[in-house]
């Protein structure tokens, strides 16, 4: 998949400090269409939403550990449903621990980050799932 | 240069002072439902999943010691959430309010951006302390979010017990 500038981006994030940061490092690699969601629980109809209006989103960032719906299965939502099941997906999380690594691969991310991190390994994560 | 150095950033330290402070409120709330009834271990694990968004956060921002602290904190709500035995419970939901008041303080020095009264919290004497309590913990596995819930073996809970002279 191409990269634009304007790629349809949903950082999904409960930490608003946390949406912030991500935010800021995006924009800082270029990326202007951003959007914010506060849980998985409010993202899933989101990215359901932008696919009925047919501008579905094209990069998921989500953070793991979150408190109604987990990135875990947000991720697993979002495989299950036809037409995403190769929709970039980001997955960032504070554990580094290899079992999560290993679960999350399972499920079908397209890759994996640890807090914290700086903008250039957040771009390097990106320049690899889009590669 | 870490966001908490950065002048221009301070925006987003602010916000994580604010954010911490309402799941503070929370963390304090599962300890007090812990007090009350200390079986109530899914409590324990709550507190551990809470406290992880806080150091996610911290560690972001640069804010080392109040990610070291919601470390171990995590550690040892998922830990302790495994294990049955009451006395060791309340000995672990008093150090976690214990921890729980030193964040608070160190979230506080870092909203009024006070170097010096974050040193005079002697912090690292505390930190031993709750490395202490997680390395009584060795033998549980499960230390996050993501992993299944493991069975303890009654050796490893017994060997524990002794170690805390309880």
């Amino acid at each position: 998949m191409a990269l634009k500038v304007d790629t349809k981006i949903l950082i999904v994030d409960d930490m608003s400090t946390m949406r912030k940061i991500i935010k800021n490092m995006l924009s800082q690699i270029g990326f202007t269409n951003i959007s914010e969601a506060d849980d998985g629980a409010t993202a899933w109809p989101m990215i359901e939403n932008a696919i009925k209006e047919g501008r579905p989103y094209e990069f998921i960032v989500s953070d793991w550990n979150m408190p109604q719906m987990s990135g875990l299965d947000l991720l697993k939502n979002v495989r299950a449903t036809p037409g995403l099941e190769k929709l970039p997906f980001l997955m960032i999380t504070a554990e580094s621990e290899q079992g999560n690594v290993v679960i999350a691969v399972k499920a079908g991310v397209s890759n994996f980050i640890v807090k914290p991190f700086s903008a250039q390994v957040l771009k390097e994560k990106i320049d690899r799932i889009f590669k | 240069m870490s966001i908490l150095n950065d002048p221009s950033m301070k925006e987003i330290v602010d916000d994580f002072c604010e954010e911490a402070d309402s799941l503070f409120n929370l963390l304090e709330n599962s300890l007090n439902l812990l007090e009350e009834d200390p079986r109530n271990t899914r409590e324990l694990e709550k507190f551990g999943q809470i406290i992880d968004r806080i150091m996610g956060a911290a560690k972001s921002i640069g804010a080392t010691e109040i990610a070291l602290f919601c470390e171990l904190g995590k550690t040892i709500g998922y830990k302790s959430s495994q294990i049955k035995e009451i006395p060791l419970i309340e000995v672990v939901v008093a150090i976690l309010f214990d921890s729980l008041d030193m964040l608070r303080k160190m979230n506080q020095s870092l909203k009024a951006g006070n170097n010096t009264s974050m040193n005079q919290l002697n912090t690292k004497a505390f930190a031993t302390r709750l490395n202490w309590l997680s390395a009584k913990f060795k033998d549980i596995e499960r230390a996050s979010c993501a992993v299944p819930d493991e069975k303890l073996n009654q050796n490893s809970i017994d060997e524990l017990m002794k170690s805390l002279g309880l």
